[in-house]
Order: C-alpha cells, then structure tokens, then sequence
C-alpha cells in the first residue's frame, strides 16, 4: 500500500475549493467537448455518408449469368483478382472513372467496399506486375455498348 | 520538367491498352522536393534539393486468360542514397489456376519478381501507393544501402488465395537471389564501410500471409525475410564472413469510407559471424501508428508517429553511443508526420509532408558525411513536397 499523500491532508480545503472551482469552470466545456465528439463519431462512422447519384447500380454481364454468382466471386472479380470464368474463358471488367456517382453507389451497395480501396488494389497490381487493371469507361452509355461488344466481359448499369 | 508535365494534363488514363485490355502500358513520373532544417536528405536538402526523381514505364500482357507477362524499368535519383539510374524493377512471367468455383486460387510466378513485404513495399516507388511522400522510415528504408535488396529479387514465388464469404486469406512464399551486391548492399550488410567483395550464398526466403475481412475493411498481415548471405572478401585488408538476418513484421489496417487507421511492427534481427564487426547482437524496434482521413475523395491528410530503434535494448543509445563514441541520435529516430495529398486531375497528384524528427539512425554518410565524425544534429525538422503524374 502507498502512504497517503501529506501534502493533500494538510491542504484538504484548499483543495477542495480549487476541485470545486475548477469542476464549475469545465463541467459545462466538457458537455460541449461530449457533443462534438458524439457528432464526430457520427461524422466519422462508415455508411453513414451522402447517397451518390440516383439510379440504382446492378451488374451486367456478356452472358447474363452474373446473378448466379456469389458476392465473394464478384469481389474477385472487380479486384481484378481472377483472369477467367469458370469455364474457362478470358474476364474482362469494364468500370466507370472513380469519382463518378455510379461507381461510388456499384462499389458500396454491390461489392461492399469503398472506390479507394478498389483504387489502391488496383495500382498495386499494376505496378508490382501482377495483374491488369479494369478498363474504365466514361459514360454509363459507353459500357453497355462495350459489355454488348465484348463476350466475357462484366460491368454494371443503373436502374 | 514541370512544363513538361502540364503539357500532359488533357491524357486519358485508359489510353494505353489493347485487346480490351489484355494489353497495357503504364507508367508514373514524379518529381520530388526536400528541404531539411538540420542533415541532408536526398541530396543537399538543407538549401532546398530537387534530387527526388522516380519515372517507371511497365507493360503487361496476357496471353492466355491466367497467364501474364509483366516487366516494369525504373530511373530513380534521390542524391547520395541512390545512383543507380535505370534499373530493370520487375519481369515477370505469373500463371494461376482457379480452382472450387473460384474460391481458391494456387499461383507461381518467376523472374524477377517484387519482394512481398509489409504493406508498401510491392510498389513503394510509386507515390500513388504511399501514404506520404516519404514512407515510415523504421521500416522502408530509403536512404540506406538496403533498399535495393528489399525491391525486387531474382527468383520465384507461390501463393495462394483463398475466400470464404467475408474472409479471405492470402499466402505468398518467395525464395529468390537479393538484389545485395548493388548501391552499397555489401558494405551495410557487413557493417565495413567500402567492403570489397561480393555476397552470395543462400537464396533469402520471403513469406506473407494476408488476412482480409470484408473486402479489405479490416487487414492483418504477417511478413517475414530470412536472409542468410557469404561475404566473400576481394581485399586482403577485409574479412569474409556471414551475415544472418531475420526481420519479422506484423500489419494491421482498418478502413472506414472516410478515414483509415494503420499500424506496423517489425524487428531486425541481425547475427554477423565473428570476423566481421558486429555492433550490437540485440534486435532493432521498428514500428509505426498512422491515420489517414478522406476529405473529399481526391483531397486527404495523414498524421504518424513512427520509430526507429537500433537496439531495442538501448532506445536511447547511450551503451552504444559509448562503445562507439558517435553521439546517441545516431542509434535511434522518432519521426512525428504531418502530410495531405490533393488529386488535382485523374492523372496528377501533389502531396507533401512535414516530418519532426528526433535521431539520425536512418540517415546516410554519403548525404551526410559529418555523421561518421560526431556530426549530426539530434532535432530536426524534414519537408518534402511531390508532384506525380501517372498513366
């Protein structure tokens, strides 16, 4: 056991009136520092941000079987982590620029990650050579007609 | 340089690939400045140095649907640390097989191939990789001799990968020929300054296991380099002898829509046989705690604390100050950093950041040549600030 501290004997009122003191001046700042913690958390906590755009993204595919498969494939998948289907036959992932509000909803809603994590994945495999990146198309327009042109390949669209 | 890179601004990322993609180029250039209050980085930082060049070029195709062809050349000029110029950074030939559905992936690849280790070091060159301009210095060395033997090796690696609904597991095991005998490899490894000679011997064993929730949310990863090299003298005036050394490093990253949190942990465990000069046989601390937050989707800031301890049995180097009569803060660097980065376009990125640092241990002699004299400040503030452009 520690001996108790003289000097907080001696001077206990003294104290005490300094505790008191102090606890009027900060109780009230403490309140307010809870508050912008609390909206910090809330701020900070993921999913709870702006809803991007206003079509609903669902995947599409050359051979419309892409329902079939499990969210862990898709994820695979538009990791640019699997080169084939399958059966066999070559992947192609065609995705919109990172920022676009497609996108943004198709990496949340479908695959369940953010679009900076499916950008880092996929600078890393460019240039550590162990993959290809996704090709990127600049409208919504431009995929399906590059999905329709292409067997193989996967995308998404909004509905 | 800069006009140079403005002249590229309206280039479409997407450009370079054909076949849908089979085919593609990709490249990165970056220029980068330092400016330190006290020491020297990469170059004379203290009036402000522009020597921070990394420019790569890579091309990969697939010839069959698992099977790619890959190979990157790297130019990179960082002052005294680095004068290797251009440097072949990868070539690579990698096939994988998927088997159950997908589920699991067995995979070889062969060449030279890039040393997996740790979160960054796969492409630390790049600057839209890193978190900051400079990586956390106790574990990715960059202005010491060992960082070429830490980016690619010559030789082969298997891996496999593995997913089960929200879990997914990665395994890589590598054993390959260290790039050690270039940019000063020999005489760090061996703690003799202008060692002549060669290393050699035993091929270094590499291994990573990655442990993945929920896409990539939460992360944990376990590295580990076994080296074991033969320093063969060609002067009569230096010993030959062995080097040992196992580094072994823990990762973990959790990662909101908005922020991400980042640790690593790692020590360096180093044995040199009796003939070469050993300063201490007690392992290094290295480690690193970082959080990054996400402004916008192209603007964000990073803060970090990481540490660097020669002797993790001395963090204050005073025993070793003392047997070797440099001052302490060469044996130990605590480095506090503040850094943003802003995505100004979809190629262009421009980041910078301020780091306080306490100790020299991760600083070079050749940037830095009063250090093997005493010299040296303890305290000392480091800027650095990259402008890169990527296709």
């Amino acid at each position: 056991m520690r001996q108790p501290n003289g000097f907080c004997f001696t001077h206990f009122p003294v104290m005490a009136c300094l505790v008191d003191r102090t606890l009027q001046l900060f109780v009230p700042t403490l309140f307010r520092l809870q508050r912008a913690l609390l909206l910090s958390v809330f701020i900070l906590l993921p999913n709870t941000t702006l809803q991007a755009g206003g079509l609903k993204p669902v995947l599409v595919d050359s051979n419309g079987q892409a329902k079939h498969y499990s969210l862990e494939t898709v994820r695979e998948i538009f990791f640019m982590r699997l080169g084939s289907w399958p059966d066999g036959s070559p992947i192609h992932v065609f995705v919109l620029p990172d920022n676009h509000p497609l996108h943004v909803r198709f990496a949340k809603e479908i695959l369940g990650v953010y679009p900076f994590q499916l950008r880092s994945a996929w600078d890393r495999i460019v240039y550590s050579g162990t993959g290809v990146a996704p090709t990127t198309v600049e409208t919504p327009e431009e995929m399906q007609m590059r999905i329709k042109g292409t067997p193989g390949s996967i995308g998404y669209m909004g509905e | 340089m800069f006009a140079a890179l403005t002249l590229l601004l309206p280039f479409n990322a997407s450009a370079l690939e054909w076949h849908n993609g089979d085919w593609q180029m990709h490249g990165f250039l970056g220029q980068g400045f330092t400016y330190t209050d006290h020491n020297q980085v990469f170059g004379t930082s203290r009036d402000g140095s522009l020597d921070f060049r990394e420019m790569g070029v890579n091309a990969s195709a697939k010839l069959l649907p698992n099977l790619l062809v890959s190979a990157q050349g790297i130019y990179r000029d960082t002052g005294g640390s680095d004068t290797l110029g251009t440097r072949l950074d990868f070539a690579q030939v990698d096939y994988s097989a998927p088997l159950f559905d997908s589920a699991l992936v067995l995979g070889v690849r062969g060449g030279r191939v890039k040393v997996p280790f740790g979160l960054y070091n796969d492409t630390r060159d790049v600057l839209w990789t890193r978190p900051t301009v400079l990586l956390p210095q106790s574990i990715y060395f960059d202005t010491l001799a060992l960082r070429q033997a830490m980016i690619s090796a010559d030789g082969g690696l298997l891996y496999g990968r593995y997913t089960y609904g929200e879990h997914r597991l990665n395994l890589e095991f590598m054993v390959a020929q260290p790039q050690d005998n270039t940019g000063g490899g020999p005489a760090f490894l061996t703690n003799i300054p202008n060692a002549q000679g060669e290393l050699g011997g035993r091929p270094m064993f590499i291994g990573r296991a990655l442990y993945e929730w929920m896409g990539g949310r939460g992360r944990l990863m376990f590295s580990v380099v076994d080296l074991d090299r033969d320093f063969h003298s060609s002067s009569p005036t230096t010993p030959s002898g062995n080097i040992k050394v196992m580094y072994p490093l823990f990762s973990g990253q959790y990662n909101a829509e908005r922020w991400s949190l980042t640790a690593e942990y790692g020590w360096i465990d180093s044995q040199r046989s009796n003939t070469l000069p050993t300063l201490t046989k007690n392992p290094s601390e290295n480690f690193y705690v970082q959080g990054e937050y996400r402004i916008t989707s192209d603007i964000s800031g990073v803060l970090r604390y990481d540490v660097f301890h020669l002797d993790r049995d001395d963090r204050d180097g005073k025993a070793l100050s003392q047997l070797t009569g440099l001052p302490s803060h060469r044996f130990y660097a605590r480095d506090l950093t503040v850094g943003a980065r802003w995505k100004f376009a979809r190629n262009f990125l421009l980041a910078a950041d301020y780091h306080y640092i306490n100790g020299t241990a991760w600083l070079n002699d050749k940037d830095n040549p009063d250090l093997m004299n005493g010299g040296g400040t303890s305290d000392w503030s480091l800027f650095t600030m990259m402008l890169s452009f990527r296709f």
